[in-house]
């Protein structure tokens, strides 16, 4: 049996993606090496920045502000912040699921909830998550009301889209076989619909924590 | 089991033109009998094909099951898909588990036949791999065991061996004959390989590209299993590649639009 991680790739054949990350994967000693050549260009020139300016105040050196991190990160202040962020990043990623996962099933199979929603779901889409701060505010108070409203909401529509193209993308040959083995509607979507779109719904679950993390405030 | 396909028409309105796939189609099929619906490319065979599974719908005339219309998929016809369908996210055992899950199958009667049909398959052992792990003939007898799990009163296959090379596709042809020989299934397969028609049917229905009419019904009586190098053998194979090259001269020139239907 492979581990539940490889099953998710295996079936992902179709995803280009995925699978270069597999076969980055088997190079893990050159991926190390590459990363520290990463890391190791940005300090370098995160040094020369702070040479150049001489100032602590508008660029400090690489050296001091790791020095200052790991003081930070054993304050018991920061810690409790990182887990109330954390929380709220959980949580509205849960809505984000919640919402987005049903909504994108729903308006990938039927073309009718499609004409019905894309509209809207377009529109909402385009205003700036700034816009929604005052709102959020009169709406929810001061606390976590406004945060997790705005993490679930950016959230939402990755899923939503990648949840709707990885249904649209199953072939039809899937649901004409499961049909004629006498499938009946339930029994297709829990065990075609569901799995078969499962690569995208992964998809789009990551870009939403991403974009999570984006929208703390 | 008895099939009956009666007056069979299929007609795609493209643009404001009919185009006529299928008319006035019929022609009945006996229990235990392999047939090959066998005719060039575009000449509706695939859409006939899908139309008795039951995929899509006829413009008209109908198909009959033991007396009994049929309109939509049911277990009662089992499909083998020329990129053989089978459901990646799941082992063999699963997907041959799962038709019969569907049409409620007690678990140690599931069990029983799953063993029998990979006994029959020579897939012992692969219950646990996945599609993606088997090799082109391994996924074939899979596919095909899969569709005869459900015990369907006849199986449907869409060109199963379309997507493989010649050699393989002799050796398939061959393994697949002596599957078909050990559940003896009412089969009506599509194929545009002669060779191939007479090599596993018991008769092979030719069909013209123009309008998908009947061209000829033709018994083949040779002896299984068949002897490619038979002179008996050579000789039909002969009279269907005239035939065929008959079917596909006759027709006029296509327009664009549904030259592309055909390819479709």
């Amino acid at each position: 049996m492979e581990p539940a991680g490889d099953k998710a790739r295996i079936y992902n054949s179709r995803n280009a993606r995925l699978i270069r990350e597999k076969v980055m994967d088997s190079f893990g000693q050159k991926k190390i090496l590459y990363r520290l050549i990463t890391v190791a260009a940005v300090f370098g020139i995160w040094q020369l920045a702070a040479n150049h300016y001489q100032s602590e105040f508008m660029m400090p050196s690489p050296l001091k502000t790791m020095i200052t991190f790991t003081a930070v990160v054993h304050d018991a202040d920061v810690i409790k912040n990182l887990l109330l962020t954390l929380r709220r990043v959980l949580t509205g990623f849960a809505y984000a699921l919640m919402i987005g996962i049903p909504l994108g099933f729903l308006m990938g199979y039927s073309k009718a909830a499609m004409q019905l929603f894309d509209p809207l779901i377009d529109s909402l889409r385009q205003i700036p998550i700034m816009a929604w701060v005052p709102l959020t505010i009169v709406w929810f108070g001061l606390g976590d009301g406004p945060t997790v409203f705005l993490i679930a909401f950016t959230g939402t529509f990755p899923i939503v889209m990648n949840t709707i193209a990885g249904v649209q993308n199953i072939s039809r040959d899937y649901y004409n076989a499961a049909r004629s083995m006498g499938a009946k509607p339930w029994s297709i979507f829990a065990h075609i619909i569901v799995p078969a779109s499962m690569p995208d719904i992964l998809i789009g679950s990551r870009v939403a924590i991403g974009l999570g993390w984006m929208s703390v405030i | 089991m008895e099939l009956e396909v009666e007056n069979l028409s299929k007609v795609f309105i493209n643009d404001n033109t009919v185009h006529t796939v299928l008319r006035d189609l019929s022609f009945s099929v006996q229990e235990g009998q392999f047939v090959t619906l066998l005719g060039p490319s575009g000449c509706g065979k695939t859409t006939l094909l899908t139309i008795i599974a039951g995929f899509q719908a006829a413009s008209g005339g109908r198909i009959l099951l033991n007396g009994r219309q049929v309109a939509r998929p049911g277990p009662d016809r089992g499909f083998v898909f020329q990129n053989y369908a089978l459901f990646p996210w799941m082992t063999v055992r699963d997907n041959i588990l799962y038709p019969m899950k569907q049409q409620k199958v007690p678990a140690k009667e599931r069990e029983q036949r799953l063993q029998e049909l990979l006994f029959m398959a020579q897939l012992e052992g692969k219950e646990k791999l996945y599609p993606h792990q088997l090799s082109g003939g391994m996924k074939q007898r899979t596919a095909f065991i899969r569709a005869l799990a459900g015990k369907p009163e006849v199986l449907l296959m869409d060109e199963p061996l379309g997507a493989v090379d010649f050699q393989m596709r002799q050796n398939l042809q061959e393994e697949l004959e002596s599957l078909w020989l050990k559940d003896k299934t009412t089969v009506i397969m599509v194929t545009h390989d002669v060779d191939e028609a007479i090599y596993l049917s018991d008769r092979v229905i030719v069909m013209s590209a123009l309008e998908g009419k009947v061209l000829e019904d033709l018994p083949v009586k040779l002896p299984r299993p068949r002897n490619r190098k038979d002179r008996e053998y050579i000789k039909t194979k002969e009279h269907l590649m005239d035939l065929l090259k008959i079917a596909v001269n006759k027709r006029p020139e296509p327009p664009e639009a549904q030259r592309e239907l055909c390819l479709a």
